[in-house]
């Protein structure tokens, strides 16, 4: 017996992205709902499982609770994750493990933010500071993401050789990508030489090199058995396998700045799915850094150790490439929803509704990465009856 | 006493909390401790309540030469805390010591272009502050070992 196949996503609902004035947190959420709903041809009297992440701009502790009331639901299942940004896969991967167990039929993940113009991330941001253990980083003028991950990219870069034209590529392909997408946030063409001219952030990280900051927005979607999914509205993205690892122990692990938990949570999916990382046709990466889409290329399997560098700057994650990635524009260019707009575009690709559509996408990938990359999240969709 | 949560997060001095109190106090001192496991020998950095390797909570330090080498390391060109804004760049290095676990500080008194993964540093400690109760501690950081 095995999960593989026997759920399916068959409900999308996104909002505009970006900048919202006069948009509640809640607003969007409930938007993204109804629309997820309606995409999928159901009703709201079908949904009887809802699963909830917080705002980072309003971590309320009782938040699903809230939005459902909200929605005026009454579900059989009911659940609010928060493990940064690898929860929007993890959530997809408890949503198909709560249907699969019978415990509801169709359920609703959804995750809205008005961070851009609402609540400034006063608390993520404060948060960053404090929270990474007692050694109080802050103190050293340690606060923010990209001086996480910039130690991290040192290290990698150094072991292996990566030049930051190899950081750039990844930058440059996403944007390619974005430049076809209406709805994301920086459409301008980008070349390596304006990369290479942009300033930096934390070295090795240039503000190219990092995900939007914040933006306006929510995604929801439904996970529902596969087989319900055949007589809904969509194509179904089938949910083949996915894996949620951790390495908990930070950047006092030596082992921590060049491999991700990643490696970890993709073999599980990979063995769930009895899939290969060839077989794997399309990639949405948690681009938060560009270094962070490098090292887990090679996570994944794509590529061995070192190798994702050259891969990137020979143009394979462009689309026509060997590995077309965040085909949406990924974090770094079209949205910064903490991994969900990028989970949003791996459901589209299997569906065939791309703005940068891979022909014959029948496998796909999503990587989901929280906590300065502490926790992983992997998933693999596949084309129904591949 | 801080009065807000937001008052308590913002400020830039750490806050001893019970499990770090051995830790800070050695920094009074001009001590570098390391934490061990008296149960398992494990060391480690940053102190915690319990052993990483054994769950152990029977827990000492050893007085650490205060030496080591630059692990991985950023300078920092963008103060992403208001507090360090004036301070840029600086260094933000983690550093291996000689007793094997890996801590997170700043490398001083260096060229920030001339600071790479192997640098051979040592430990000083900054001016004696307060944390928001109070309690007093110094900051340790690492600077080159000359010659």
């Amino acid at each position: 017996m095995t999960i593989s196949g026997k759920t399916a996503i068959a409900g999308l609902g996104v909002t505009a992205f970006g900048k919202l004035p006069g948009r509640s947190a809640w607003s969007l959420q409930t938007e993204a709902v109804a629309k997820a709903i309606a995409d999928a041809g159901l009703e709201k009297g079908d949904v009887d499982g809802l699963l909830t992440a917080p705002p980072l701009s309003e971590p309320l502790l009782l938040h699903a609770e809230q939005l459902g009331g909200k929605l005026g639901l009454k579900t059989n299942y009911l659940s609010q994750k928060f493990i940064g940004g690898a929860t929007a896969v993890a959530l997809i991967a408890e949503a198909a493990m709560a249907v699969e167990a019978g415990l509801c039929e169709v359920a609703v993940c959804v995750y809205g933010e008005n961070a851009k113009t609402g609540m400034p991330m006063l608390f993520g941001r404060a948060q960053m500071g404090r929270g990474q253990g007692p050694s109080d980083d802050i103190a050293y003028g340690l606060a923010g993401g990209p001086i996480m991950e910039a130690r991290a990219a040192k290290r990698y870069m150094n072991e292996y050789g990566v030049t930051e034209e190899m950081l750039g590529a990844v930058a440059v392909s996403f944007r390619e990508h974005a430049s076809r997408n209406p709805a994301a946030t920086y459409r301008d063409s980008l070349t390596i030489e304006q990369y290479l001219s942009n300033r930096y952030v934390s070295e090795p990280l240039r503000v190219l090199d990092c995900t939007i900051g914040a933006s306006d927005g929510a995604v929801a979607l439904i996970v529902t058995s596969a087989e319900r999914a055949r007589d809904l509205a969509k194509p179904p993205a089938v949910i083949a396998g996915f894996g949620v690892a951790a390495n908990l122990q930070g950047l006092s692990d030596p082992d921590h700045y060049t491999s991700y938990p990643g490696a970890r949570s993709a073999q599980t999916a990979y063995r769930i799915a009895g899939l290969e990382p060839e077989d794997v046709d399309v990639a949405q990466f948690y681009d938060c850094f560009t270094s962070t889409v490098l090292i887990t290329i090679e996570d994944y399997g794509f590529c061995k150790r070192g190798e994702a560098g050259p891969f990137a700057a020979e143009g394979n994650l462009k689309l026509g490439g060997a590995l077309p990635s965040n085909t949406s524009g990924g974090m770094l260019s079209e949205a910064n929803l903490v991994g969900w707009n990028v989970l949003a575009e791996g459901v589209r690709q299997i569906r065939g509704e791309s703005t940068s559509q891979v022909d014959d996408a029948e496998v796909g990938i999503v990587a989901g990465q929280g906590g300065f990359h502490a926790a992983h999240s992997t998933l693999l969709l596949t084309k129904d009856g591949r | 006493m801080p009065h807000t949560l937001t008052e308590l997060v913002a400020g830039a001095v750490p806050i001893v909390v019970e499990e770090t109190r051995g830790y800070w106090e050695g920094t009074l001192a001009k001590e570098l401790r390391v934490q061990t496991c008296n149960a398992c020998d494990n060391r480690q950095m940053p102190w915690g309540p319990c052993c990483t390797r054994c769950l152990s909570q029977d827990l000492g330090y050893v007085k650490a030469s205060g030496r080591g080498r630059v692990f991985s390391f950023t300078v920092v060109r963008q103060a992403i805390h208001p507090t360090f804004s004036a301070q840029v760049p600086y260094v933000i290095a983690d550093i291996e010591l000689e007793e094997g676990p890996i801590m997170t500080s700043n490398v001083t008194d260096v060229p920030v272009e001339e600071v790479r993964i192997g640098l051979p540093v040592a430990v000083w400690f900054d001016i004696e502050q307060e944390d928001a109760f109070h309690i007093k501690l110094r900051l340790p950081k690492f600077r080159p070992i000359k010659g």
